[in-house]
């Protein structure tokens, strides 16, 4: 693993983060923006990057932002609105050539800070406000995003078993927020949401290229116009919930194929001792083709193309999920139940553990060769409020044996099972 | 071993072709982690009726491409996913209409690696039992494509353009087609396609190229290949004119998806002739449809099209089309209104500061896929297949005149060569 590490700083109410590098041709800059994960303000959150994007102070018109982007060299922009444990964090992200590769008058590391501040925090306003047709074009944009969804069965299925199995929580909000909120948003009242996250949300900045921790603060003092508010933090509350009876929801649709779904909850978190052996349980279980899930309804019983496991140490969630004939669900299903039970009962092998060992090491490791998952790893430290490095997180990974798994496995307990199936279908 | 030194990018590639004619590639990433690598065989889902020199012609099942991309991962002592665990490796494989690629990631045990990709590539294993097995599982992948709106949509496009050519036939096959394939038809197309001089092997990522040449040397010397004839790929002759005006699917959607394209009538080019038709069909389809014009304004702001609207140009040298669209409310509004925009530009060409930036936004997009190996990698290969140096892009998009643009415009846009393909709710 290469020995660098982000230089850490502030500018204002938010926290920077600098890697220095030569090794990419482009600068990587990446903004964390997040906050609670709450009803109230799901919708208007998720909304307002959409309408940033549309105009600012200097480019007005959707089509000069655009035009701007590509003076750059195209630069890549764009943003994601995703939930994280009990947070709901919109990041956007920049990426830009380094100018030693082009004939660039400018600076683009400077033009990128400058096109992010300006679209983070000078947007166009009209009397005080957002622009009203970019509120209304853009809450259309999003309600047909919200009906989308439906559209790619393997997400939809698995975002429904989501919000099946937490429903009585925060997490079972999409992070696109609610569609009976869309209709009440005001230009006035998107505005009033949007400085509110601004001015309350965690924010953290990222940079990897051929700069440095100085250089990125004067930008951002430069380019970004925040308020004196105070810098806000992630704050982790310990998941206490427990898996209630395990509960079966059927749901039909025009579909050829059924998707099987399982959720499972665990009191195993990121910031836990236990989250390298929660790791290993994924992997064993159904992260890699070599994992029990795969070998046993794909490789032996053939009776799905994919079938994998994930963990969410944020959330303290694990999913399954499958894609299987529909006349096949309960055979599928004893199938999956009985993997789960050899990994209660640490029915594990050796080879498993070597082989599940070696991939997670693989995975740490390449993370250093790609800017975006550099500051992945970086901001999960921020959020969780663990300071974990890859290579300790490596050696917790090494050093877990068969009864740590075991002991991990009894912490994942089934909650929900969740199946789309066809129409016609008894 | 060759050297090939691209300043202008600050990549250097080896370069060496076996005793065999296996053809083998090196781009070394000093400081990179890991090491990515393909070995790629020129046969795709077209390559369905062939001939190797002094054999007899052959036609073969629609899908058999890729149902032996498959079983090649199964071999006597189980599967080789396992192996790659064992060391540390991501492995996987794809097959598209004119290639099939075998690949790993690791960071550690790269020599290792790269001898059991080269060995399981080069080692068939094809019986009964496991044939039969496997068409349960490409059954269930092909069933989770035909409930993908995104793939329905784009192959219902390339259906309607094309009648003959087996571009047309779905590269996984259909359950139908699948069943007649048997251990002898496998063994037919390896012993056709896997001969080392229709291969490609490339490397990526943080190695030492002599080291990787001296393995792929020894690793070959010690198998026992006979030269073998050329290889004819028959194809019937493509009709000009498109199969059908305009195709329908029904599936479960939120909103109707609307493809529409053009079919070239002139196709045949190869190598630096074909990159530069390419690459300003691209240019040009980005100058017509990108996100910074008029057109894509215009058609947003109507409601016409939303985020998901995007435009690709697909050439080989014997298809070639243009795939344009997305969600819309209204297939055919949307196809009029295109149209009457299209028409206009039509009239008046593009404008040379449009021309000069969208050239700078490929230029800036190919840098910027630069730092991702599995990208070089893919792009690559798939341009040395067709005869094209994939490390000469920056300098043909240099040298590309407004004037070609515009010409390449008035000949791909033949309302005449379009077809579309829409999916609606059943």
């Amino acid at each position: 693993m290469n020995k660098t590490a982000f230089q850490h700083g502030n500018a204002g109410r938010m926290r920077i983060h600098v890697l220095p590098s030569k090794r990419f041709k482009t600068f990587a800059i990446s903004l964390y923006a997040g906050i609670p994960l709450a009803e109230e303000t799901v919708t208007g959150t998720a909304l307002t990057p959409f309408v940033l994007r549309r105009g600012t102070a200097s480019y007005p018109e959707t089509r000069q932002i655009r035009e701007q982007l590509e003076q750059m060299y195209g630069a890549g922009f764009g943003f994601d609105v995703y939930k994280r444990g009990n947070y709901q964090i919109v990041q956007f992200r920049m990426d830009t050539i380094n100018d030693s590769f082009v004939k660039s008058q400018e600076s683009l590391l400077e033009s990128s800070f400058a096109f992010l501040g300006e679209v983070v925090t000078r947007p166009v306003l009209e009397e005080g406000r957002f622009r009203g047709s970019y509120v209304q074009a853009e809450k259309e944009n999003v309600r047909k995003k919200m009906e989308a969804i439906v559209n790619d069965k393997i997400r939809y299925a698995s975002e429904r078993c989501i919000e099946e199995m937490c429903r009585n929580e925060p997490y079972r909000l999409h992070p696109l927020g609610q569609r009976k909120d869309l209709e009440g948003i005001t230009p006035q009242s998107l505005y009033d949401a949007y400085r509110q996250w601004l001015d309350h949300a965690s924010l953290d900045l990222y940079v990897v290229g051929d700069t440095s921790l100085e250089e990125v603060e004067k930008l951002i003092g430069k380019h970004f116009d925040l308020s004196a508010a105070a810098e806000a933090s992630y704050k982790q509350e310990k998941s206490v919930r427990k898996a209630d009876e395990v509960r079966t929801v059927v749901e039909k649709m025009e579909v050829s194929q059924g998707k099987l779904n399982m959720g499972l909850r665990t009191s195993v978190t990121y910031a836990d001792d236990q989250y390298a052996a929660a790791l290993m349980y994924n992997g064993i279980l159904g992260g890699y083709p070599h994992s029990k899930l795969f070998m046993n309804v794909r490789e032996k019983a053939s009776l799905a193309y994919y079938a994998s496991s994930r963990y969410d140490g944020h959330k303290g969630i694990g999913t399954i999920q499958s894609g299987i004939e529909i006349q096949n669900y309960e055979k599928a299903l004893e199938i999956i139940k009985m993997q789960l039970e050899d990994m209660r009962a640490g029915k594990i092998t050796e080879l498993e553990m070597s082989q599940t060992k070696a991939m997670i090491r693989n995975l740490l490791l390449e993370i250093d060769d790609s800017a975006f998952e550099m500051i992945a790893y970086d901001f999960n430290r921020q959020f969780s409020g663990k300071d974990r490095s890859r290579a300790e997180l490596l050696q917790q990974v090494e050093a877990i044996r068969i009864e740590d798994v075991k002991a991990a496995a009894e912490t994942f307990e089934l909650d929900t099972i969740y199946f789309l199936k066809g129409q016609k279908e008894e | 071993m060759e050297k090939l030194q691209f300043d202008n990018l600050q990549e250097t590639l080896y370069k060496e072709v076996m005793d065999n004619g296996l053809h083998v590639y090196v781009l070394p990433k000093p400081g990179f982690q890991k090491t990515y690598a393909t070995f790629a065989t020129k046969y795709g889902s077209v390559d369905n009726h062939f001939r190797v020199e002094g054999q007899e012609e052959v036609s073969v099942p629609d899908g058999i491409a890729h149902f032996l991309e498959h079983k090649m991962f199964e071999e006597p002592e189980g599967d080789i996913f396992a192996t790659f665990a064992s060391n540390g490796a991501s492995a996987n494989a794809f097959t598209s209409f004119d290639q099939t690629v075998y690949l790993f990631s690791a960071t550690e045990n790269v020599k290792a690696n790269l001898e059991t990709l080269i060995n399981f590539v080069q080692h068939p294993y094809f019986t009964d039992q496991n044939v039969e097995k496997e068409k349960g599982i490409i059954g269930q992948e092909i069933n989770m494509y035909l409930d993908n709106a995104d793939w329905r949509v784009y192959f219902g496009l390339i259906e309607a353009m094309y009648q003959i050519h087996p571009v047309h036939i779905d590269i996984a096959g259909t359950v139908e087609s699948i069943s007649t394939i048997t251990k002898e038809t496998l063994y037919t197309c390896y012993n056709a396609f896997y001969h080392p001089s229709n291969m490609l092997l490339f490397v990526v990522g943080g190695v030492n190229p002599e080291e990787v040449f001296e393995l792929v040397r020894a690793n070959q010397a010690a198998k026992d290949y006979k030269p073998q004839g050329k290889i004819e790929r028959i194809f019937e002759p493509e009709n000009v004119e498109v199969a059908e005006k305009r195709r329908v699917a029904k599936l479960a959607v939120s909103m109707p998806k609307c493809l529409f394209g053009f079919k070239e009538k002139t196709v045949g080019f190869t190598g630096s002739e074909l990159l530069r038709r390419d690459l300003t069909t691209k240019l040009m389809l980005d100058l017509l449809f990108g996100t910074s014009t008029e057109l894509y304004q215009k058609l947003y702001d109507e409601e016409l099209i939303s985020d998901s609207f995007s435009h690709e140009y697909n050439s080989s040298p014997q298809y070639a089309f243009s795939a344009v669209g997305g969600d819309t409310p209204d297939p055919d509004k949307l196809l009029a209104r295109v149209r009457e925009e299209v028409d206009n530009v039509l009239k008046n060409g593009f404008k040379e500061s449009d021309f000069e930036r969208a050239r700078k936004k490929k230029i800036g997009g190919y840098l910027r896929m630069l730092n991702s190996p599995e990208n070089i990698a893919h792009e690559f290969t798939r341009y040395q297949f067709r005869g094209s140096d994939f490390f000469s892009v920056v300098q043909v998009y240099e040298s590309i005149t407004l004037q070609e643009v515009n010409d390449r415009l008035k000949e791909h846009v033949d309302w005449n060569q379009m077809a579309v393909s829409i999916v609606v709710n059943p």
